[in-house]
Parts: C-alpha cells; sequence; structure tokens
C-alpha cells in the first residue's frame, strides 16, 4: 500500500495555472482596482490585489512565490499611489507568506476557510500598512479602523466570487 | 551549512526580501526641522522608473476602458445632443454676445486694478492658457487621492500645474510622464493650497481629512465663519491664480490636537469623486491673454456708436473739469478762494436779499431743503472740484457754464 508522506501529499494538492493566467489576473487586478474607484464615486471598499496574492499562494503552496507575487502586487500599488514605494510591499509579501505558509497545513477547499482566511489577513494587512507608516517612518497619517473593517469584509465577498471562478482555470491532470 | 540555508530557506526569503524594501523606503524619506519625517517632493530617479514602469502598464488599458466606454456613450448621446442642437445654438450665440459686453466692463476694471497693482509693485498673475485633459485612472487606494490624465509632457504638461474645472479647483500635477500625468487632489492628506474665505477674509491652508474631505487648518477659533460662506483660492501658493472658486464651508469643529484652533470642513465646487474632463492651467501671466484683449475690442465694436458717444462724452468732462475755473480751491487761504476773488472777469452773483423772507427763504427754520433743478448731474460736473451746496444767501452760480451745453463748442 502506497504512502503518502507529508511532501508528497503537498504535490498532489499544489494548484497549476496557465502561463496567461499567471500574467493577466494580477494585471487585470491591478488595472480594475486603479479604474474601478473612478465608477464607485472614490469608495475603494476593496483590495483586489490582495486577493488575487492570497489565492494564488493558498494554492501554489509555496511561501516563496507567494512572498514575490505579494512583493510584486504591494510595490505595483505602490508606484500608482503618491506615498513611498515599499509599504504595500512589505504588507504584501507577509500577506503572501502567511496565506502560503497557512495553505500548507488547511483544508483550502473550504470556502469558508478561505473567505476567513481573506478577512484576517486583509485586517493584517492594514495592520502592517499602519505600522511601517506610523512607527517605520514616523510619518503623520489618519486612519480609521472601521474603514478597513469595511475593506476587509470586501475582499472577503470578493474572494467569495472570485476563488471559484479562478478554480476552474486551474489545469487539471 | 547547505543544511542551513535549505532549512530555513522560507524565512531568509522573507527577511531578504523585508529589509530590501525597507532600505527602499529610508532612502526616499527624510528627516525635516521638526522632528518627524516626510518624503521628497520630487521622487529619487530609481523611484521615479518604477512609477513610470507601473503608469506604462496600467495607463493603456485605462485609456482603452475609458475610450470604449466614451465611444458606446458618446453615440447615443450625440443623437440626444442634435435633437435641439438649433435651439441650444441661437441661445448660446445670444449668451456670448452678453457675455462680451459684460466681460469688457469686468476687463476695464481689471485693467484698472492692474494699474493700481502695478503702483503697489504687486502683480497678480491672470490665467492665460489651459489645455484640457481626461482622468482616466486613480491610485486604487483611499490613503492616496491621486488620479491620472490622460495628457503628458508630450502635450506641454509639468509638475505643479494647476488643475481646474469651471466648478472650481481640483488639485495639482504631481508627476509627469510622457503621455500621463499624476495630479494630487485637494481632498489628499498630504496637499495643501493657500485658501481665503470670501467674506471674512481669513486665510488658511486647505488639505484633505481620513474621509477625503478637504479641510482648512491652522484657522484660530473665529464665531464669524459660518456655513455655506464661500472658499477662494489665495493665490500665496505659487500653483494657484488667486480667487478661484474652491467651495463653501459645510461645517466648522475643533481641531482635536490644537486647543483653540478649528477646522474649517469645505464642501468642494469640484466634484471631486466624478471627475472626467479637467482644465490644466498651462501658463499664467501678469497681463491679459491676446484673446482677452481681443474679446474686448469685439466688445467695444459691438457697442458701437454708444460706446463712441458714452467715451467722447466722459473725455469732454475731463478737459472741461481741466479747463473751468475752481469754485473752491483746495489750496487756497478762506480769504482768497475764487468764489470771493474780485478780480474775476465774471463774478459771482449774489442774490439779493429779500424783503420780506417767508417760508420759501432758504435758510428758515421750517423751511426743507429743495435742490437746484439745474444742478450738475454726477455724469457732467467736474470730480476734482466740487461745487458747495447751496448756502443761505448764496444760490447755485448763475455763470457757471453747464459742461453738456459747452462741451460740443470746446473739444
Amino acid at each position: 500500500m502506497p504512502v503518502l508522506t507529508a511532501n508528497s501529499r503537498r504535490d498532489l494538492e499544489i494548484r497549476r495555472f496557465p502561463l496567461l493566467v499567471y500574467a493577466l489576473v494580477p494585471l487585470i487586478a491591478l488595472v480594475l482596482q486603479a479604474w474601478l474607484p473612478r465608477l464607485l464615486r472614490g469608495y475603494v471598499w476593496f483590495d483586489l490585489p490582495l486577493v488575487v496574492t492570497i489565492y494564488f499562494a493558498l494554492g501554489l503552496r509555496s511561501p516563496i512565490q507567494g512572498m514575490f507575487m505579494g512583493a510584486g502586487m504591494g510595490l505595483f500599488e505602490d508606484a500608482l499611489t503618491h506615498h513611498a514605494i515599499g509599504v504595500n510591499g512589505i504588507a504584501k509579501t507577509i500577506a503572501g507568506f502567511l496565506a502560503a505558509s497557512v495553505g500548507v497545513r488547511i483544508d483550502v477547499e473550504n470556502h469558508t476557510i478561505r473567505v476567513m482566511l481573506n478577512f484576517f489577513i486583509s485586517l493584517l494587512c492594514s495592520g502592517i500598512y499602519l505600522f511601517i507608516y506610523r512607527v517605520l517612518l514616523g510619518m503623520e497619517l489618519e486612519w480609521s479602523w472601521v474603514v478597513e473593517l469595511i475593506k476587509a469584509v470586501g475582499n472577503s465577498i470578493i474572494a467569495l466570487v472570485l476563488f471559484p471562478l479562478l478554480d476552474r482555470v486551474q489545469i487539471r491532470e | 551549512m547547505e543544511s542551513f540555508f535549505s532549512r530555513y530557506r522560507n524565512p531568509l526569503v522573507l527577511l531578504a526580501l523585508l529589509v530590501a524594501q525597507i532600505v527602499g523606503l529610508a532612502v526616499q524619506v527624510r528627516r525635516v526641522d521638526s522632528g518627524r519625517t516626510s518624503l521628497d517632493s520630487q521622487d529619487p530617479a530609481g523611484v521615479r522608473l518604477i512609477r513610470l514602469w507601473a503608469n506604462a502598464i496600467v495607463a493603456p488599458p485605462e485609456r482603452a476602458i475609458h475610450s470604449s466606454k466614451l465611444g458606446a456613450g458618446g453615440f447615443w448621446q450625440n443623437y440626444i445632443d442634435l435633437r435641439h442642437i438649433r435651439e441650444q445654438n441661437q441661445d448660446l450665440q445670444k449668451t456670448i454676445d452678453r457675455l462680451r459686453l459684460e466681460q469688457a466692463a469686468l476687463l476695464e476694471d481689471a485693467r484698472q486694478g492692474q494699474r493700481l497693482q502695478g503702483i503697489l509693485n504687486f502683480q497678480e498673475k491672470y490665467i492665460y492658457k489651459t489645455l484640457a485633459a481626461q482622468a482616466i485612472g486613480s491610485s486604487g487606494s483611499d490613503q492616496s487621492r491621486v488620479f491620472y490624465l490622460d495628457k503628458g509632457s508630450a502635450e506641454g504638461l509639468e509638475r505643479d500645474m494647476a488643475v481646474i474645472t469651471p466648478d472650481g479647483i481640483v488639485g495639482k500635477v504631481r508627476e509627469v510622464f510622457p503621455h500621463s500625468a499624476q495630479v494630487l487632489a485637494i481632498n489628499d492628506q498630504t496637499s495643501g493650497a493657500g485658501v481665503i474665505l470670501e467674506t471674512t477674509r481669513i486665510r488658511g491652508i486647505l488639505r484633505g481629512n481620513r474621509a477625503g474631505q478637504p479641510q482648512i487648518v491652522g484657522i484660530l477659533a473665529d464665531q464669524r465663519i459660518q456655513p455655506g460662506e464661500k472658499v477662494l483660492t489665495a493665490g500665496g501658493d505659487q500653483i494657484f491664480p488667486r480667487g478661484l472658486p474652491v467651495g463653501v464651508v459645510e461645517k466648522v469643529v475643533r481641531d482635536p490636537d490644537r486647543d483653540s484652533f478649528i477646522l474649517v470642513i469645505v464642501k468642494p465646487a469640484a466634484h471631486l469623486d466624478q471627475l472626467d474632463e479637467v482644465l490644466v492651467i498651462t501658463s499664467t501671466q501678469p497681463r491679459f491673454s491676446p484673446e482677452g484683449l481681443q474679446d474686448l475690442a469685439t466688445s467695444e465694436a459691438l457697442k458701437g456708436p454708444e460706446a463712441a458717444a458714452i467715451k467722447e462724452q466722459k473725455k469732454a468732462s475731463e478737459i472741461m473739469a481741466e479747463h473751468l475755473p475752481g469754485l473752491i480751491d483746495p489750496n487756497a487761504p478762506p480769504d482768497k478762494q475764487p468764489l470771493l476773488d474780485n478780480s474775476n472777469p465774471n463774478p459771482v452773483s449774489h442774490p439779493p436779499m429779500p424783503l420780506h423772507p417767508d417760508r420759501f427763504t432758504p435758510g428758515a427754520a421750517s423751511t426743507p431743503t429743495v435742490p437746484a433743478p439745474d444742478a450738475a448731474t454726477p455724469e457732467t460736473k467736474p470730480k476734482p472740484k466740487q461745487t458747495p451746496p447751496a448756502t443761505p444767501g448764496q444760490a447755485k452760480p448763475a455763470t457757471a457754464p453747464k459742461p453738456r451745453d459747452t462741451a460740443p463748442r470746446n473739444p
């Protein structure tokens, strides 16, 4: 009887996507994140790049890939703002690392777990952002945790819709 | 050693990524005099390059989405618009004619203001040239109230140019790329514009708060500031010309950080959340633009004979005022006033004293003062030397000619 070691089980559960998906989905997320607030009259109650980062980090189950994806998305977001480049980068690097690390240990097929994970990582990301801005950089920044809470809920709702859609484009062997 | 790296590969990569980004952050901030840190107003070359790349990737899809949205919506909109275009055109033509005349009058006032400013060695900048641009994207973050325009350095945009709409100011150009530009809106926390309250003339600095509302900071508590008061640009920030509308006072709240200071929350005149087309002020000049002067000439021509007659009349009055003898000389002592001068070939004739004063006699206690029927009108009265009011026993001089009557004879 074949015995599955931890590594081989992990390898079996790793999701793979067409190369185009790796390139297009993050790009679409970044473009929509920059464009949608104009339609929604400035209300930015979601963070699409973070949701996409969490999805790929959970699916790939590789902390290194999750970190690099998070760093890339975060730096890109920073570059579109007028703030220092790296604040979002650090926050999303940690988010990618955590999502991938958790993804190895828990059942990420469960929608409830994925949505809850999104909610908590979103809040953590906001906390890291605030910490870097106020403590590390020592700069003034008005902050509202209510807005961040709404944003975390918004991310969870988007994840609820987006994750099953992205599941459909993965390569099944 | 190899096993150490393979065992702790993930934490080591995480550490390396974090350290690299923290070092990157450190080169972007600097300590200011107050002990706090702030970002450089101008990005370092490396940072600017990253922003340029990010913009180059995001801007084309945004532009495509925007133009396709405009194309689809524009077709139907054009059909609706064309239905009443003729009536609208006639109405607009009438409005243009009326505005031209009004503008000519305003330009005259402004010219006079310029002359006075010249005397005071203070020159006001006027909007000279603007460039229309479309807002195509945003930063995607509520912590950064910036948006992107579809015009860049290739179209003549530069840093720190003011961005406005016909309703009011919007922001300033913060970063310029070849075919796009980043604009910092006035409701961002890091923005700053010099503003003045229209009625109370209180000055302050406008910047945004966490909720994206513009607020005036640095104002001492003042009971006179009431909701509804207009807020205008003060012109001292070297970005926005003076007098542009900013918005109206929405409410006044106490500054939580500083006692005896207040925050004036402003409702912006421009719709900052629904921006589509904006104007970038690409040039300001201390004098009127050729277009303005051309409009002035056009309106003068439109006024035609009426304007010429008024001008001629004004000129004749001024000449008359210079040539006519004054009734009161401010430099002469009281006993040498022209009214008392015996050498005057046309002496002032005093009315004879009444033999039997009655209630119609000037100066009678119960008699109301009745102005002389032939009193000079304000337009024709010589300005520097005014006729003294009628006093008891001294009527209006009969020999003083009326300027209007003599003007044609003495051009």
